[in-house]
């Protein structure tokens, strides 16, 4: 769910609601209801007494503010929903629990089981009605000195809290992410600055139609196809991810993790070279950089000081939102190379059905997502005062 | 030119102080003839007529609609055709699988004996395998060629190994029990096609090794070798006579250096070079084909040839198959055909649920609209993967649904919900977008004060200009559906093996459990697939997109 095409989708969907606010302004409804909104007012009010700093600035905080209210009751929204949803699957100490009395215990103690004793003296545990348990796990959660209010993990490392787990996995996701980032974002600019320059020329059409095959083409089939040729084939790269205990900065480790950087790298290279060869030639047929040439710039200067500024305005954010992203590991990816990063922890739970960390880790991922909208949206406004994501008018 | 000036100044409303214009200086343009519109010499062209010449100007996009078409005519006619799928339903329940074909390489007949596609491999053998290899008595030979030998240095010994090309088709002898009809079924095949008891036929004479196992335990513990020792070699030596039955021919443990091996068997040759047979005879010295033992006759026979006789098809398969024995070419065909009718579906349904939702939320806007947006928000936010397991370990635990829906019901009902549940909010906000692009308009403002109600400024107005850009959309969705149906199959998320079903995920996660080392044709073929539908269907929905663009009518001429 996290690979490369769905954070491309995401991308296109933020660009497209650009779009559909420069015509919701002109569209009278829209705005007047909006006006008669109470969380807007309120955040009228907000901008109103922040007359200290200049008219501008008190904008974007607002903007800023507005934005990130309306993210935080869209995750609590989810929450509840996820909450709900995850706490209705059966759940019981079924095979391979390690020991099923500390279990129901924890469940007790948590307020999602209840201990029945019946007449024979047998003791049987009843599933809390779930609203009761999503106000009992409020409860705990702002409760100071609660230790466990996520719960614990039961069968991926019985005992430890979520968090840990979860922290534990991070590193070789962040690291083949930074990786793939720092190749795939210059790489995939400068392609797209090239394709734009030789417009309609045959180095153009030729790198069109890779850029083409490389985003339609999954992810996960030229992973398969590196992994066959370099690894098998060839035998010149290790085909699954070497263990820890080389480090995470060995040289052992960066080999083994080219192959998954590679293959997380040509969509995404192909992503950003389509995107900015889409933007650079719009700038490029602009009148000002007729100006610009007609001043006396060279068409290096030009190119450089003028249009790829320019050009850079949606992309800057897009660059943003992929290092947001840094932390969502790509599940398919990681499960071919077997690196066990946060993708294959979420694998590992669903297919454990280890519901804690499961809900822990689909929280993450959400709020990864939303962070990164937002940023996204934001930095349009950062970028181009101009645009103004979710604005008024 | 002075008079232009004049004449424009005084239409300009600048006063001009003296008239200068008198109205002689006006001729009446084709005063003699009256005025009338022309006929149109040239037939009107209907929009979706446009739409269609602009699209066929896109050679890119005709070739991957040919693709596309290909793909599906595969998908429908390989499963109705194939021999394969209409195989006895009392012999193979789930389909035709023959686990003694399991992991056979693609064969293609084209390509027989180029050592490419024709379902051979390379293999390296040691020299008592080579030489059993080349003895069989089988009517297929495992060995094609002899690529090159190599000796190493083990210790005093030498230890040759020989690099050889075999036939992954060539299964060898195996002991089948068959009920007297069908053992009376195969003679008159035989003696129908004149191979009865022939060295073509298919039933192979027994082996009588017991017999000999007995003989040689004697011969050679005198020849010193202890009692449980000799024991121990006997045992393996039976298993390997059970496991490779088309070893018909004595065999000695005796090693080159004169020791006894436990586990490695050499055939016994006579003078001339030729391997001793142990074939069981009868009193007559005939030998026995057959021996009936409670009702059921024991028999040993070429496989590939009692295959081809049994299910009425030679056992070639043009993709392979897989761990079960199972055709990979009939497999991928039901597969595709699984996901292509998920797609296509899925974005049918995702097409009009987001429609209507995007239609009222645009149209109406406002407080609907706001409401309606922080709805989308949400659900678009949960991501499918989450839905889908938990709709997974729902639907399988709860017994009701699975009784009435059955195992394949549940899965189709999983991805059904998953995919349903936020799919439409792409094709919601598309819709959204175009109609706030028309609904200010000034010609939807004409026909409103005319007195259209909001059903026919919504389906008569709107929607007709909005219709291009949310078909291409909702063709675009199909590969997005079929990506993330085989990304979570593969995964392993939604559990394929027990239903009977197949979709390219779930080939996909059977070709990654094979290994992709050691078989690398189980993940080959779905992966064309899925990528040849995935380019297909992307070049295919630009076509659309462009066709559509009115915009775009008259720029590339």
């Amino acid at each position: 769910m996290n690979n490369q095409k769905d954070k491309e989708k995401a991308k296109e969907e933020s660009t497209q609601k650009v779009s559909i606010n420069a015509s919701e302004s002109t569209a009278n409804g829209a705005v007047a209801a909006q006006k008669s909104n109470p969380f807007l007012s309120f955040f009228s009010k907000i901008r109103s007494s922040l007359k200290n700093s200049s008219k501008e600035t008190k904008q974007t905080l607002a903007y800023i503010a507005q934005r990130l209210v309306l993210m935080l009751i869209t995750f609590i929204a989810i929450f509840f929903i996820c909450f709900i949803l995850i706490r209705l699957l059966p759940i019981n100490a079924d095979s391979g629990m390690k020991d099923p009395e500390i279990f129901y215990l924890n469940m007790v103690a948590q307020g999602r089981m209840e201990k029945v004793v019946d007449a024979a003296g047998k003791v049987t545990y009843r599933n809390i009605p779930v609203f009761r348990q999503l106000w009992t796990f409020l409860a705990n959660l702002f409760t100071p000195g609660n230790s466990a209010p996520w719960g614990y993990s039961y069968k991926i490392e019985w005992l430890s809290s979520p968090a840990d787990v979860l922290f534990k996995r991070l590193p070789p996701t962040v690291l083949i992410n930074v990786y793939s980032m720092f190749i795939s974002i210059p790489l995939g600019l400068l392609l797209g600055i090239y394709m734009a320059l030789k417009k309609n020329k045959w180095q153009d059409h030729f790198l069109s139609v890779l850029v083409m095959l490389f985003i339609s083409v999954p992810s996960f089939v030229y992973a398969f196809l590196l992994q066959y040729v370099f690894s098998y084939a060839w035998q010149i790269l290790p085909a699954m991810r070497a263990d820890a205990s080389a480090g995470w900065f060995s040289f052992e480790m960066f080999r083994s993790m080219i192959l998954p950087v590679l293959s997380m790298t040509f969509g995404s290279i192909a992503g950003f070279a389509r995107y900015t060869r889409a933007e650079l030639t719009e700038v490029l047929t602009s009148d000002f950089m007729l100006l610009a040439r007609t001043k006396g710039l060279t068409r290096a200067q030009a190119t450089v000081r003028h249009a790829f500024r320019n050009s850079l305005v949606p992309i800057f954010p897009m660059i943003l939102g992929e290092i947001i992203s840094v932390l969502s590991g790509s599940l398919i990816i990681e499960n071919i190379f077997t690196v066990n990063g946060v993708g294959a922890l979420f694998l590992q739970s669903i297919q454990t059905r280890d519901y804690d960390v499961f809900q822990f880790v689909a929280m993450f991922y959400i709020l990864i997502g939303l962070v990164g909208t937002l940023v996204v949206d934001v930095s349009y406004g950062l970028v181009d005062p101009r645009i103004r994501m979710g604005s008024e008018k | 030119m002075a008079l232009a000036k004049k004449n424009s100044l005084a239409t300009a409303g600048i006063s001009p102080t003296t008239p200068v214009l008198s109205k002689d200086l006006f001729v009446r343009y084709k005063d003699e003839k009256d005025l009338h519109d022309q006929a149109f010499e040239t037939k009107p062209v209907s929009y979706l007529a446009d739409c269609f010449k602009r699209f066929a100007k896109n050679k890119a996009s005709i070739v991957a609609a040919v693709i596309i078409f290909l793909i599906a005519l595969y998908a429908i006619i390989v499963p109705l055709a194939s021999p394969r799928s209409h195989v006895d339903s009392v012999r193979y329940p789930n389909g035709y699988m023959d686990s003694n074909f399991s992991y056979v390489l693609p064969y293609n007949p084209l390509f027989k004996g180029t050592g490419f596609w024709d379902g051979t491999k390379t293999e390296t053998k040691s020299q008592n395998d080579y030489q059993t290899m080349l003895y069989g008595d089988s009517n297929h030979s495992r060995f094609v060629k002899l690529l090159s030998t190599s000796e190493t240095q083990v210790g005093f010994s030498t230890v040759k190994a020989y690099k050889v090309r075999v036939d992954t088709y060539a299964v060898g002898n195996k002991n089948v029990k068959l009920s007297p009809a069908q053992f009376a079924d195969l003679t008159s095949y035989e003696k129908e096609h004149e191979i009865y008891r022939t060295p073509k036929s298919i039933m192979k004479p027994l082996v009588d090794v017991e017999n000999y196992l007995a003989n040689y335990e004697t011969e050679i513990i005198a020849d010193g070798v202890a009692t449980s020792t000799a024991a121990g070699i006997i045992d393996f030596m039976r298993t390997y006579y059970n496991q490779n039955s088309n070893v018909y021919f004595a065999l000695s443990a005796k090693t080159a250096s004169g020791n006894y091996s436990q586990n490695r068997f050499s055939p016994i040759l006579d003078s001339s070079g030729k391997p001793i047979d142990i074939y069981k005879h009868d009193g007559a010295n005939h030998l026995i084909y057959e021996e009936l033992v409670s009702g059921e006759y024991n028999v040993r026979v070429d496989y590939f040839d009692y295959a081809t006789f049994r299910d009425g098809f030679e056992p070639y398969f043009i993709f392979g198959t897989n761990d079960a024995g199972q055709d990979i070419f009939l497999r991928l065909a039901k597969g595709t055909q699984f996901s292509l009718l998920l797609g296509v579906g899925i974005s049918a349904i995702n097409f009009i649920i987001g429609l209507i939702w995007g239609a009222m939320s645009g149209y109406y806007g406002g407080t609907a609209d706001l409401i309606m947006e922080r709805i989308t928000d949400i659900i678009s936010n949960i991501p499918s993967i989450i839905i889908l397991s938990i709709c997974s370990i729902q639907f399988t635990n709860n017994v009701a649904l699975k009784a009435a829906l059955g195992e394949s019901g549940i899965i189709v009902l999983a991805f059904l919900v998953a995919f349903v549940y936020s799919g439409w909010v792409g094709v919601a906000s598309t819709t959204r977008m175009q109609f706030y692009r028309f609904k200010g308009q000034e010609y939807v403002l004409a026909s409103r004060t005319l007195g259209a109600k909001d059903g026919r400024l919504i389906f008569k107005h709107i929607l007709p200009n909005a219709i291009g850009t949310l078909v291409t959309s909702s063709v675009l969705m199909i590969p997005g559906v079929i990506f993330s149906e085989s990304s979570l199959s593969y995964l392993g998320i939604i559990n394929f093996s027990t239903s009977g079903l197949s979709s390219i995920g779930s080939l996909l996660n059977e070709g990654q459990a094979a290994g992709l080392q050691y078989y690398p044709h189980v993940l080959l073929f779905p992966c064309i697939v899925i990528s040849l539908l995935m380019i297909s269907f992307n070049l295919f929905g630009n076509g659309l997109r462009d066709a559509f663009n009115t915009s775009l009518k008259g720029s590339e001429d």
